[in-house]
């Protein structure tokens, strides 16, 4: 088909016949505003005065019956589709650098159900998650999903790219909290996982379309996990000597109970953006712990933390970092306490066990600053385990080259040796932010000949290859 | 553009931020994207660096409530609301406002009103059964006089029951609000703001009915150097509870549960959380909803409900939805416009009150 304004047109009416004609749109204003995540590299492009590829027409389905509609016809004409949630992805994931049609899901916001005696609430993916938060503390529960984007991100998204709050190490990552979930394939039929999350009805459908990221369905609908508020949240700073002791005592504490919170900064992080935002100023690395629930449990818990710390030699900083740290723990992430234009920066977030983490980070921290001297190294570790940890390492650059696209290539070649350092020393290409269009060459890298099960699966589920292409490796 | 360099600088650090996206009445009720602070300050940076045409996003820039949920919400102190009335007067000194803004700032001129409206009888009738000479004003304002007189009687009545002697403008002039939310701070907005502002000099005591324009009265006059000396200028709200408290006003309260919409040029503007909230607490049984204060979660207008009425419409259910989670059954309103939105998509198993005519009811 030679798509001109003709055949642009049929198939536009085609899809506001799908969704509402007041819901599609090809407007100016919604092309640009799709155009632009939160991924370094376009936010550097449109910095540059420069322009994105941005989607033919924008859609926005209220469920999964117009999802269907839209994807029957995208599939049909063979036109790319990408699923937009929030657009706060840092990987370029929800970037419609083929065109076609970009699926925008924040009509699909309701919620269906708050199931006190189930414990879980049913809404669209489109949801803003602190929507489904403040419905939750209506009832006197909470989601426990507390990311900095919170307030930006809809459920779907975080289920695309499989994200993670502060309080995962006691509640889980977002997998963790799903029990059940709507999908629309992409040729348009409408499935629903197994009722519960745990058992043995084959591999967890669940976990086939979590994380990814658009390219093998759009999910509609999740059943999302809500918990007791906690009786109360203790928080505890804690400053140790290096980050050896301070993995040590996380390991050994983490055989015995789960805390809530549980970040550890090293000496680069600590002497910078904790000092700036919480006020600890003396060298070491600083661990902020919360401990929750049930206050009986929370003394117990207390009591065992100071004691496994005491003997690591840890300096106990009493509770009000902490408490400044969780009242101030989004500030972190604004304009003019993040990282911004026209510095370059990145976050190379990896998972890995005890026996490998901390080599991890003295590898990567080597790597960064002997191959990009230009570039700052600083991390901390926010989410553990009982068998490991992540790995939140960035790089700064604060002289970036003001050719767009030499600063492109610079920011992917710190990028391939920071992850492949990761990777080789036995890291995961990414741990809570996804692949998107960043990290897609790196998929294969890491996976090898594994690689073949999501080409399978892409190929089973999408033979026309129309949904989110150039993304997750696929 | 010619606009501030704190605009600039505020679009350059909103364009790629999200934060207050849950916040935004209008994107909870849309689900557009376009409708975010972020996106804004995105098309609008693209403007500044030449690479899109302002006529292309201006309607946009319109689609912004002036709200200040995203402001109030802001950990690091950005105003959106700032660069969006710049952008605006932008456009209209350039003629890039959209025909439909430019049908309302016709209506002002030829009208005195942005409605285009001629007449309001209720008023009218109000004003005859008032004497004409008083020291104390209550200023009533377009939105009210226009779109919900009904909210002006009660606020006479209550007046009246606690024994405050006032009148009324019959021709009263217009505070500048509508035009300063149409085209920002121009010289037509500042001359229509003067003319009334010297209306009110006579008086030493202006009761001022609708919020948006006191807020207009305390910030802008006073920033164009206009505001009238020695003219008290105060919220009904104020006068009602001050009414209460002396006890020339003793109200029953109503055994219903009710939710209070706190008007967002009250709570936000001018830190007025709690005469509104103690008049219902006064009158019948409070209800908080989950957003509440300067947290609030503005419920609509009459004036954008001229251009967009269905987004409009949705916004105001999204807050009923609010009232009805808290289980309340009454929904008491502090802004005229505010209820007059509202009141159109009432939930049949619901009521809805302005301020006075809650006081009214439960004396």
């Amino acid at each position: 088909m030679i798509f001109n304004d003709f055949t642009q047109t049929m198939i536009l009416s085609e899809l506001e016949d799908a969704v509402g004609r007041e819901n599609c749109s090809v407007k100016p204003v919604d092309k640009i505003t799709h155009s632009v995540d939160y991924f370094w590299l376009p936010r550097m492009w449109a910095d540059r005065g420069l322009n994105m590829p941005e989607a033919d027409v924008i859609v926005s389905p209220k469920n999964a019956k117009e999802v269907s509609a839209v994807l029957k016809i995208a599939n049909y004409y063979k036109l790319p589709v990408t699923t937009w949630g929030g657009g706060g992805g840092t990987q370029g994931g929800a970037l419609p650098v083929c065109g076609g049609i970009l699926l925008d899901t924040k009509r699909m916001n309701e919620i269906y159900d708050i199931n006190e005696q189930g414990m879980y609430i049913e809404c669209g993916t489109g949801s803003i998650y602190k929507h489904i938060e403040w419905a939750a503390n209506e009832r006197g529960y909470a989601t426990m999903h507390y990311p900095s984007s919170l307030t930006c991100s809809t459920v779907g998204g975080f289920l695309a790219h499989r994200g993670i709050g502060v309080v995962s190490t006691k509640y889980g990552k977002i997998d963790d909290m799903v029990l059940k979930m709507e999908v629309v394939l992409p040729n348009g039929d409408i499935i629903e996982t197994s009722p519960a999350p745990k058992h043995a009805a084959g591999p967890d459908l669940n976990q086939i379309f979590i994380g990814s990221e658009g390219t093998l369905g759009v999910i509609t609908k999740a059943q999302m996990r809500i918990y007791n508020q906690p009786e109360e949240r203790r928080f505890r700073g804690f400053l140790f000597k290096d980050l050896t002791d301070a993995f040590n005592a996380g390991r050994e504490l983490l055989q015995k109970f789960k805390p809530s919170v549980m970040r550890l900064y090293d000496e680069a992080e600590t002497s910078t953006l904790i000092k700036k935002i919480v006020g600890v100023s003396k060298p070491g690395a600083f661990m902020n712990v919360a401990i929750e629930g049930v206050s009986e449990i929370v003394e117990v818990e207390q009591k065992i933390m100071l004691e496994t710390f005491a003997r690591y030699g840890a300096e106990d900083l009493g509770s009000e970092y902490g408490e400044k740290w969780w009242k101030e723990k989004i500030t972190f992430f604004y304009p003019g306490h993040m990282m911004d234009l026209p510095q370059m920066f990145g976050t190379m977030d990896s998972i890995a066990p005890y026996d490998k983490i901390e080599k991890i980070y003295w590898a990567m921290k080597e790597a960064i600053e002997t191959n990009f001297p230009m570039a700052r190294f600083i991390a901390h570790f926010s989410h553990w385990y009982e068998w490991g940890a992540m790995i939140y390492d960035r790089f700064i650059v604060d002289d970036v080259p003001s050719d767009p696209h030499e600063a492109l290539r610079l920011h992917n070649a710190i990028w391939n040796c920071g992850v492949r350092t990761a990777i080789a020393n036995g890291g995961v290409v990414n741990d809570h932010h996804g692949v998107g269009m960043k990290l897609g060459r790196l998929m294969k890298e890491q996976y090898g000949p594994a690689m073949q099960v999501f080409e399978g699966l892409k190929a089973a589920l999408d033979p026309n290859r129309i949904m989110n292409p150039f993304k997750l490796g696929l | 553009m010619l606009i501030s360099q704190k605009s600039k600088e505020t679009i350059d650090a909103c364009r790629f931020c999200w934060m207050c996206r849950h916040i935004c009445p209008i994107g909870n009720a849309t689900g557009q994207e376009r409708n975010t602070a972020r996106a804004r300050a995105l098309t609008l940076s693209l403007v500044e660096r030449g690479a899109v045409r302002l006529a292309d996003v201006i309607d946009n820039v319109y689609e912004c409530a002036l709200c200040g949920g995203c402001t109030n919400n802001c950990m690091t102190g950005w105003d959106p609301v700032k660069f969006v009335k710049e952008v605006r007067r932008e456009a209209a000194m350039n003629d890039e406002t959209p025909e439909y803004i430019n049908r309302l700032i016709d209506n002002i001129e030829s009208t005195g009103n942005v409605y285009g409206l001629t007449a309001s009888p209720e008023i009218d009738k109000l004003c005859a059964a008032l004497p004409t000479v008083s020291d104390t004003l209550l200023y009533i304002g377009t939105d009210t006089r226009y779109k919900a007189p009904q909210y002006a009687l009660d606020a006479a009545a209550v007046l009246q029951k606690g024994g405050v002697g006032f009148t009324v403008m019959r021709d009263e002039p217009d505070s500048g609000a509508a035009l300063d939310f149409l085209v920002g701070e121009t010289e037509e907005t500042r001359e229509t703001a003067k003319k009334c502002a010297d209306a009110l000099r006579s008086y030493k005591c202006v009761i001022v009915l609708d919020p948006a324009d006191i807020k207009l009265m305390k910030h802008e006059w006073r920033e164009w150097g206009i505001y009238p000396d020695g003219c008290e200028i105060v919220t009904f709200t104020s006068v009602a509870v001050k009414l209460i408290d002396d006890g020339n006003l003793t109200p029953n309260r109503l055994p219903v549960a009710t939710a209070y919409q706190d008007s967002f040029a009250l709570a936000r503007d001018l830190d007025d959380i709690n005469d509104g909230r103690m008049i219902v607490e006064a009158c019948a049984e409070l209800r908080e909803m989950l957003l509440n204060r300067k947290e609030l979660i503005w419920g609509g207008n009459t004036l954008m409900a001229e251009y967009m009425p269905d987004v409009i419409d949705k916004v105001a259910k999204n807050r009923w939805a609010n009232a009805a989670h808290v289980g309340a059954k009454l929904l008491c309103v502090a802004s005229p416009s505010e209820y007059a939105a509202m009141s159109k998509v009432k939930p049949d198993d619901m009521e809805i009150m302005s301020v006075p005519e809650l006081i009214l009811a439960s004396i």
